[in-house]
């Protein structure tokens, strides 16, 4: 446990030291769509925090911090969750 | 390269979802079968890097970026069949929370990151193969990983050039190309993304690598 909270503590430092460097140019789809001249239809589902920002949250560098601890920890507990039901149903195999 | 909705027909949407959730329960009995206890911190705390790194853009050129997928480093940490199931997570978190990705989209993504990338691990294991010496892993790890995105690049190509929005654009002829262009130049990055961490790791803490273990003890069983 205290291994995990290390390394994600780690990992959201450098994440918040590189965020400001990130492009912000469009990826590689991005690019192809854009140079066919199609644009992105309205998403049905936009999601709690579009494009990785907190839309309550002005400061643009503290929403994307925000999004990318929130994300994080989403990701972390579900892996977690995952790893823990794989060692379970190892178990029972094997008893 | 996260398609989002309404760039795919409903029709590729829906055969790429099935798919995806065959190649899925696949990784998943695999991955039962194969999963060591001791894997699941590395596969908490490698998931969450994955998603961290997935938000920092580096660019390219003619404004254009990329970021690391992260699917050929998965697989080394955590062997194939986990890595699929990690990165399935990470995409499913980015279509649902941040809109990053359609719903009905992830059936592709979910195939062109997650399935391509776990899978990669076997173009390392067909590169270094008997022989995991420094020189032949670190090749692997470089072509693995280059392969792993301009493959999933290929894939995408084809599912947006097969979809009407795209094929009254082009189709295909344009799309394959197009996409085979840019993450010629994206799969350079996680190339070296991948390559310079996997080198770190293979010096300091060769244990953490389940993936490079696994091919070791193929090896293993094959000698005695």
């Amino acid at each position: 446990m205290r291994e995990i909270a290390k390394a994600v503590l780690l990992m959201l430092a450098g994440f918040a030291l590189l965020a400001p460097f990130a492009s912000q140019f469009p990826d590689g789809l991005e690019t192809v769509a854009e140079n066919l001249g199609i644009t992105e239809p309205e998403p049905l589902w936009s999601g709690l925090m579009p494009d990785y920002t907190l839309p309550t949250i002005e400061n643009p560098y503290i929403s994307n911090l925000m999004a990318g601890v929130f994300g994080t920890l989403v990701v972390l507990a579900a892996a977690f969750a995952l790893g823990k039901t794989l060692e379970s149903t190892r178990n029972k195999r094997l008893s | 390269m996260h398609i989002p909705d309404g760039f795919l027909s409903p029709e590729i949407a829906a055969f790429m979802w099935i798919i995806s959730a065959s190649m899925l329960s696949w990784a998943w009995r695999k991955a039962k079968s194969t999963y060591a206890h001791s894997l699941t911190s590395l596969l908490a705390i490698s998931s969450a890097f994955v998603f961290i790194a997935q938000m920092i853009n580096f660019p390219i050129t003619y404004g254009t970026s990329g970021h690391l997928v992260g699917g050929t480093f998965l697989s080394i940490i955590l062997g194939p069949y986990t890595a699929i199931l990690s990165m399935t997570i990470v995409l499913l978190m980015q279509a649902l929370f941040f809109a990053d990705g359609g719903i009905f989209a992830l059936g592709a993504n979910i195939f062109n990151m997650a399935i391509i990338g776990g899978l990669s691990f076997f173009i390392l294991k067909l590169i270094s193969g008997e022989n995991t010496s420094s020189k032949r892993f670190h090749f692997g790890v470089f072509a693995a990983s280059w392969l792993s995105v301009v493959i999933g690049a290929l894939a995408c190509g084809l599912e947006i050039g097969l979809s009407p929005i795209f094929s009254e654009a082009g189709g295909l002829i344009v799309t394959v190309p197009a996409m085979l262009f840019w993450h010629a130049l994206i799969g350079l990055g996680e190339a070296a993304i991948t390559t310079i961490i996997m080198s770190q790791l293979y010096k300091i803490r060769p244990t953490l690598l389940s993936g490079l273990n696994l091919m070791r003890r193929t090896l293993y069983a094959r000698d005695s």
